[in-house]
């Protein structure tokens, strides 16, 4: 009964707090495009533990003919249908589970061409959007083997042979991989279109994973991060803007300069944090931890390395060390995240860079960057979920899972994956679809871990319903040994991320 | 008493004694950090400490056999192995499933003392090193690991330097030369670094300047792996690059 007491004051306070700096908008859930709707500087939506807040750095957002807000192609969707600011400019599965009843699946975020698992099934099922509507996954073709910018084929190292199918894509005639456009198609979750400094920050002309030159802006010919999207195969958010609206909106003509340019400035300006919680109240408030809350986000500086005790990686969560019970334990899941020690391994491009296999270190190694947790290196790494037998799919052969499998042999010529050998087997090779490189095979870009709560599930591949989910992976992966206890305390800490 | 006995183990596989093998590496936890060892004829080996990216040493990785060269040094045995410095250690990338022996801390086994412990940093990021201060033509020299052409941090700041230096002084030259090399093993068997190799080092390293805005960059390689001596071989897989006023 106290519990409960604490519960419904800790709510009232995050109502009143909120109301003073945040405008009330929880009833907006999905921003149409061409809906003309202005975007306060500061706004506030409800996330599945509380509040997650978004703000527009540069002030109030007029969408009305904004290229963001705007279709720009020919299946009447924007960038706004997948990056919603409900949900952490990305999108959650329930969210497009909702958008379907609503919509009776014809809201454009099911366009065939990616909101369903295939173009040529019939549209009108949901059975046919099943990956977009459970995993909130969009379909992702690329072709192979991929191209040099110049249009030449990349030279590979394997070959890939589809050995499962579900949805069919692979094996079509039309879209497949014998098809006269020879495509792969893998299923993602769309990325967070916020906080967007961090993940474009830090670009080094050699890359420290693969000792080659990292991509350069086409336009600066500046090295980039190659931290943007899960296989980095887009340099810069200019790029990837024009490549999303030719690909994902479908468009004829390309979009002008100007709409890119005003797409990135308003990618470059909105961050999205949890903003209060339902147990631990307002997050952001004075004396607290100095990382929480979007503000801290646009205030903070990009490209830091917080894998060190003295500046960590989210701040010090010192000060609720001994406070209520919810923010006691948030303050010891974020000392699990920076100090608690286990074996990393078989990690692609962590153990096979120098630094050894096995690696006695903490989640804080790999999830390096002040304020969001990826990596400030170029931070594609294979920690196991697409690849066979770590992967997030059932152990065995079961119907249950959804996702192509592909079988991935690498050439005598080439080095192999560090950990399985020349014969992989992989829902998702991950950069080595752009690279055409075997020790890339299952190598996903990290994500970074702000507004989470906003926006399941986890994993490029959605796999993970829940945090406990993705913690239960990493518990499993690298045989952490973490209490029930200790569980908790990383999942609460994740959550007010 | 125990380093004594130590010291008598030492003198009996010669102190200085060059060792070249190919063996499963083996981890074995501390309080601290792990040490990566590895066994020859009946003997194990100390091989180092788990350290940071930018150290010299990298350790060697479990799954995949490490080719060990390293001198027998003096002193007292290490984690319970001879202390071989210098050491390289170059992981052989077929995978290896049999190599995979990671052995519980021990009351009495300590690593030697880390410049960086299991968690996070405590140390401060170093001032930036002064501007590189060559005068004249400047070889640089990038040493790989076995089979390997995979630039590491340590040898990605080595190429980094080359091209500043080449761009300060408006070089007229930057001549690249890739080697590969063969191994003389401690038994007397040859590894000899796979064909195309040297080229291979070669041609990434002149791509490399080229994007860092090195210009008149060329490049040559030798198809013949150097022979082994037993002795120097780890120095001889290498790209030589020549930087001329």
């Amino acid at each position: 009964m106290r519990r409960l007491s604490l519960v419904v004051i800790f709510i009232a306070t995050i109502a009143l707090t909120l109301s003073a700096q945040y405008q009330d908008r929880s009833k907006v859930t999905w921003i149409e495009p061409n809906s003309g709707a202005v975007l306060p500087e500061f706004d506030a939506f409800d996330s599945n533990e509380g509040t997650l807040g978004v703000v527009n750095a540069s002030g109030p957002v007029k969408t009305e003919g904004h290229a963001f807000f705007t279709a720009l192609g020919t299946n009447g969707r924007a960038c706004v249908n997948c990056h919603q600011p409900t949900y952490g400019m990305s999108v959650s599965a329930t969210a497009l589970l909702e958008r379907w009843k609503q919509t009776d699946g014809k809201d454009p975020v099911f366009a065939a061409f990616d909101g369903s698992n295939c173009p040529g099934l019939p549209q009108d099922k949901e059975s046919s959007h099943s990956l977009l509507l459970k995993r909130g996954l969009f379909r992702i073709p690329l072709q192979w083997p991929p191209k040099n910018a110049d249009g030449s084929p990349k030279p590979v190292e394997f070959s890939i042979e589809v050995v499962r199918d579900p949805a069919g894509c692979n094996t079509s005639p039309q879209f497949g991989l014998k098809s006269a456009d020879p495509t792969i198609s893998v299923y993602r979750r769309p990325r967070p279109a916020a906080n967007l400094k961090y993940v474009v920050s830090g670009g080094r002309p050699i890359v420290l994973k693969t000792g080659m030159l990292a991509d350069v802006d086409p336009e600066t010919k500046s090295p980039v991060a190659m931290n943007l999207m899960s296989d980095a195969r887009e340099a810069t958010l200019q790029t990837q803007a024009l490549s999303a609206i030719m690909g994902h909106e479908q468009a004829k003509v390309s979009p002008s300069r100007k709409q890119i340019e005003q797409i990135v400035e308003y990618e470059s300006q909105v961050y999205a944090a949890q903003a209060a919680h339902i147990f631990g109240g307002p997050l952001a408030v004075p004396g607290g931890p100095a990382a929480l809350g979007p503000v801290a986000l646009r205030d903070h500086k990009a490209g830091v390395l917080g894998d060190n005790d003295y500046d960590p990686v989210f701040g010090s969560f010192n000060s609720w060390k001994g406070t209520d019970y919810y923010r006691a334990s948030v303050a010891r899941g974020a000392d699990i995240f920076m100090f608690r020690q286990f074996w990393l391994r078989d990690t692609a491009h962590i153990n096979s860079i120098g630094l050894g296999n096995p690696l006695k270190r903490t989640c804080a190694t790999c999830h390096n960057a002040q304020m969001t947790g990826q990596d400030l290196s170029a931070g594609w790494v294979d920690v196991g979920t697409t690849n066979y037998p770590t992967w997030t799919e059932p152990a065995t052969w079961a119907d249950s899972s959804e996702l192509p499998v592909f079988k991935i042999t690498c050439s005598r010529d080439a080095d192999p994956h560090p950990y399985l050998g020349r014969v992989i087997y992989t829902t998702d090779p991950g950069r080595a679809l752009i690279s055409g490189r075997c020790v890339d095979v299952g190598s996903i870009v990290m994500q970074q871990l702000r507004g989470l709560s906003a926006r399941a599930p986890y994993f490029a591949n959605g796999s993970a319903k829940t945090l406990r989910e993705v913690v239960d992976f990493y518990d499993r992966r690298f045989d952490m040994k973490l209490t029930d206890g200790e569980k908790e305390d990383l999942i609460n800490f994740l959550g007010v991320l | 008493m125990r380093y004594c006995f130590s010291f008598f183990i030492v003198a009996v596989v010669a102190l200085g004694q060059q060792r070249n093998f190919v063996s499963c590496p083996i981890v074995r936890d501390t309080k601290t950090v792990p040490c990566f060892l590895a066994e020859y004829e009946g003997e194990t080996y100390y091989l180092g400490i788990q350290q940071d990216i930018t150290s010299e040493f990298h350790p060697p990785q479990l799954k995949h056999e490490v080719l060990v060269e390293g001198r027998v040094a003096a002193g007292p045995r290490v984690c319970g192995g001879i202390p071989l410095q210098p050491v390289t250690v170059s992981v052989l990338k077929e995978v290896n499933l049999a190599c995979n022996t990671l052995l519980p801390a021990e009351p009495g086994i300590e690593a030697p003392p880390a410049p960086r412990g299991p968690g996070p940093s405590s140390r401060r990021a170093e001032p930036s090193r002064s501007r590189e201060t060559f005068t004249g033509a400047h070889e640089f020299t990038v040493l790989y690991s076995f089979n390997d052409d995979y630039l590491e941090y340590a040898a990605n700041q080595i190429v980094t330097e080359a091209a500043a230096y080449a761009k300060r002084i408006g070089a007229s030259s930057v001549k690249v030369s890739g080697y590969g090399a063969t191994t003389l093993l401690s038994n007397g068997d040859r590894l000899v670094e796979k064909a195309g190799l040297a080229e291979k080092r070669a041609q990434n390293m002149a791509t490399l300047l080229r994007g860092l805005g090195v210009a008149g960059v060329t490049v040559s390689w030798k198809n013949e792996p150097e022979p082994g001596d037993g002795q120097t071989d780890a120095s001889r897989r290498r790209v030589a690059i020549l930087v001329t006023p």
